[in-house]
């Protein structure tokens, strides 16, 4: 799939505004994402995060401001917008009743890719799924290795964008750091990661940059800069202080 | 492969791995073949039987020996009421109507002996043909079989994956559609044989056939269509099971049972009884025609007379007695014919009211279609009614004339007091074997689809609604929060 963005930004968020209802969620919001960034998006509940997330890929309208994946705005074409995102919920769903590689097969058929068995089983191996389960239903799986199955679709894709949510949620020290090692693979292909999340550390560890959300708005932004990347003190500081009201 | 294709294919494959899906769909194309088969072979035994019995009364009634013809008006006849080669798919209402009927002078009979006099109670529910398997318990199966559609991708989640890889909802839908079509197809093949073995059949019609196999077609696409769009459209599959049982209960099971009540609450119809007892007061009021003094039949006397210009019924050329027959059996019959057309235009009218009903429900819309195309239905009862009252009517007047021609009015007059002039009132048999036998002339294949067309064009209408709003539903869809 071919993008014809001016800008060549995956991800373009201007002036966003989202209501549902009486309630305002998003608020203004401004971001955007180059090719090959990691960006985190940490804020409280109800900030806005699932929203952001939401109107990113087409599920919500704007009540105003602009939103563009790779040029497309899933408002008005939200198939053309999702064919240029991989997406990880906190909890993947998959189809119980296929194995690993059949849900892969089934997810790139319906997006009309194909992808042989060997490059499959590469994904599976990157995402660090272990063999003995590439053909394993995956009514049995954990949370980390159905994880795993949906970034090894994700890096099958090739989207130029990759949105995240809650990625590390439930998942152990050692899985997280697998995880994070997996951003590392997903940025050297180009790809653009947007990662909502309640875990700093992991944030600080993988993160290009790091927003925080609050009342619909982010009210401040790091850029990882020299070998500590952040001063996480200082981001806990902010992170931990009262929401606006 | 498409992602429609790949859609359809794996919610069939879906279907296949399930147990209970796989031995409910198997068991229900096994019910078709057995109603198929079952309901061939109990048309054709029927036919056979009505035809050997029309025969042997036919002959009987042939063979009688000399009497008065008179007598043979009283004597009387059998007839029954031949089945249209469809009724292998849809019998109708012929279990309930009665296919003999007994014809004599003076009176109207209904037609008697339906099966339900003669079977279980169980055929008030419902015979098991291709029409009710199809009719009643396929749009179960489809729901048992697709419910769970898009509400279960909505529950587990895999909803938003599925938009996630580009797909619309428009193409999931269809997909799902298309799997749901397919085991509704599955289905059809079996019931589709037969219309091609009664297709095959002497005396049937391609139109009315044609049409039975495209309101079935459209009535198994639409229930398809109604259980993806329920199942589009509630959050959970358990809502999706639910509504679809509730729909399927009050259109499939409850109105087509319940419509009949109301169409005859709307358009009271008086009971047997009190027809008969109306009846018997307009005829006693009519005379007696047995009577040549009665006085109620002095002005046809007095024209009689003065048209062969005699001054007594003893000198006419004819016997008067025989004219009186004819001129009785012709205002009898009158009578009749009025009452009868009152009953008609009544059931017509309960008709309509059923056919408004028919909008209430797929189901009925189907099952009025189907009779009508069969031939099956009140106006194919209607029609055996009229064609057997003209056969009626011509076979007695027949014998009141041979009786006015063939048998003196002295005679006649002294038949009950002398011997000698009773035999000689009685005519040859040859006379018998004269008489017309009844022949019932099928409708025109013509006639039968346009009686069905109203059922076609309501069940169409039934099928463009849901159609329509599938568009709806998945823009809905589309905007899946969770």
């Amino acid at each position: 799939m071919t993008y014809h963005e001016p800008s060549g930004l995956p991800l373009l968020i201007a002036n966003l505004v989202v209501d549902y209802g009486a309630h305002r969620v998003l608020n203004g919001l401004d971001l955007s994402i180059r090719p090959g960034e990691i960006y985190a998006l940490l804020g409280g509940n109800g900030a806005g995060k699932s929203t952001t997330l939401a109107a990113i890929m087409g599920f919500v309208p704007p009540a105003s401001g602009e939103v563009r994946v790779c040029g497309v705005a899933p408002g008005s074409a939200p198939v053309q917008a999702r064919r240029a995102i991989a997406y990880l919920p906190e909890n993947v769903a998959l189809y119980e009743h296929l194995t690993a590689r059949e849900n892969i097969q089934y997810f790139l058929g319906i997006s009309s890719e194909r992808r042989t068995n060997a490059e499959i089983e590469a994904a599976f191996n990157a995402a660090g799924l272990q063999e003995d389960a590439f053909n394993r239903r995956v009514a049995g799986f954990s949370k980390g290795m159905r994880q795993k199955v949906a970034i090894a679709l994700a890096l099958l894709r090739h989207v130029p964008l990759v949105l995240l949510d809650e990625p590390t949620s439930g998942l152990d020290p050692r899985a997280t750091q697998d995880f994070n090692r997996l951003l590392g693979g997903l940025r050297e292909r180009g790809s653009a990661v947007l990662m909502v999340t309640h875990d700093l550390l992991s944030a600080a560890d993988t993160a290009d940059r790091i927003g925080f959300l609050d009342a619909g708005r982010i009210v401040q932004e790091s850029v990882a800069e020299g070998p500590d990347r952040y001063d996480v003190r200082a981001l806990h500081r902010h992170f931990a202080r009262p929401v606006a009201a | 492969m498409s992602a429609l294709t790949l859609i359809a294919r794996d919610e069939l494959w879906l279907m296949r791995r399930s147990r209970v899906s796989v031995i409910a769909a198997a068991l229900l194309i096994v019910l078709v073949v057995i109603a198929g088969i079952t309901s061939v072979a109990h048309q054709s035994n029927v036919a056979d039987t009505r035809a050997r019995l029309q025969a042997q009364v036919d002959e009987e009634f042939d063979n009688q020996p000399s009497r008065h013809p008179h007598r043979m008006v009283h004597f009387g006849h059998f007839i029954f009421r031949p089945l249209p080669p469809l009724a292998a798919f849809d019998p109708g209402i012929d279990a309930f109507t009665g296919n003999a009927m007994f014809l004599e002078g003076h009176r109207q009979n209904s037609a008697n002996f339906g099966d339900v006099r003669q079977s279980s109670i169980l055929v008030r529910f419902g015979q098991l043909t291709p029409a009710f398997v199809l009719q009643t318990l396929a749009p179960l199966l489809i729901i048992f079989l697709g419910y769970g559609a898009v509400a279960r991708e909505r529950g587990a989640g895999t909803l938003r994956q599925l938009f996630m890889q580009g797909v619309s909802a428009g193409t999931l839908i269809a997909g799902k559609l298309l799997a749901l079509a397919t085991v509704a197809a599955l289905i059809a093949i079996p019931a589709m044989s037969v219309l091609i073995f009664v297709a095959a059949q002497p005396g049937a019609a391609a139109g009315p056939i044609a049409l039975t196999a495209a309101g079935y077609l459209t009535y198994l696409a639409l229930w398809s269509i109604i259980v993806v769009l329920v199942s589009a459209s509630v959050a959970r599959p358990r809502n999706a099971l639910l509504a679809l049982l509730g729909l399927w209960s009050v259109t499939v099971i409850l109105l087509p049972r319940i419509a009949p009540d109301l169409a005859a609450t709307a358009v009271p119809q008086p009971t047997r009884l009190e027809t008969d007892l109306t009846l018997q007061r307009e005829l006693r009021a009519m005379g007696d025609s047995h009577n040549p003094d009665d006085p109620v039949f002095a002005a046809f006397k007095q024209r009689v007379l003065r048209q062969y210009g005699v001054r007594r019924v003893e000198d006419l050329p004819v016997n008067y007695k025989g004219l009186l027959a004819v001129e009785g059996e012709r205002m009898t019959s009158e009578l009749f014919d009025r009452y009868a057309s009152e009953g008609f235009a009544r059931q017509a009218r309960q008709s309509a009211t059923m056919d408004a009903i028919g909008t209430l429900s797929p189901a009925v819309a189907m099952r009025r279609l189907s009779m009508a195309a069969a031939g099956t239905d009140l106006a194919g009862h209607a029609r055996f009614l009229d064609q057997a009252e003209a056969y009626r009517y011509d076979l007695v007047q027949r014998l009141n004339r041979l009786q006015a021609d063939a048998v003196s009015f002295e005679d006649d007059a002294a038949k009950s007091s002398d011997t000698a002039a009773e035999q000689r009132s009685r005519i040859d048999p040859h006379h018998w074997h004269a008489m017309p036998d009844f022949h019932f002339a099928p409708p025109e294949p013509g006639d039968l689809v346009r009686r069905a067309s109203p059922a076609a064009v309501m069940l169409l209408l039934w099928l463009l609604v849901p159609a329509l709003l599938l568009a709806p539903a998945a823009r809905r869809l589309e905007g899946v929060r969770s």
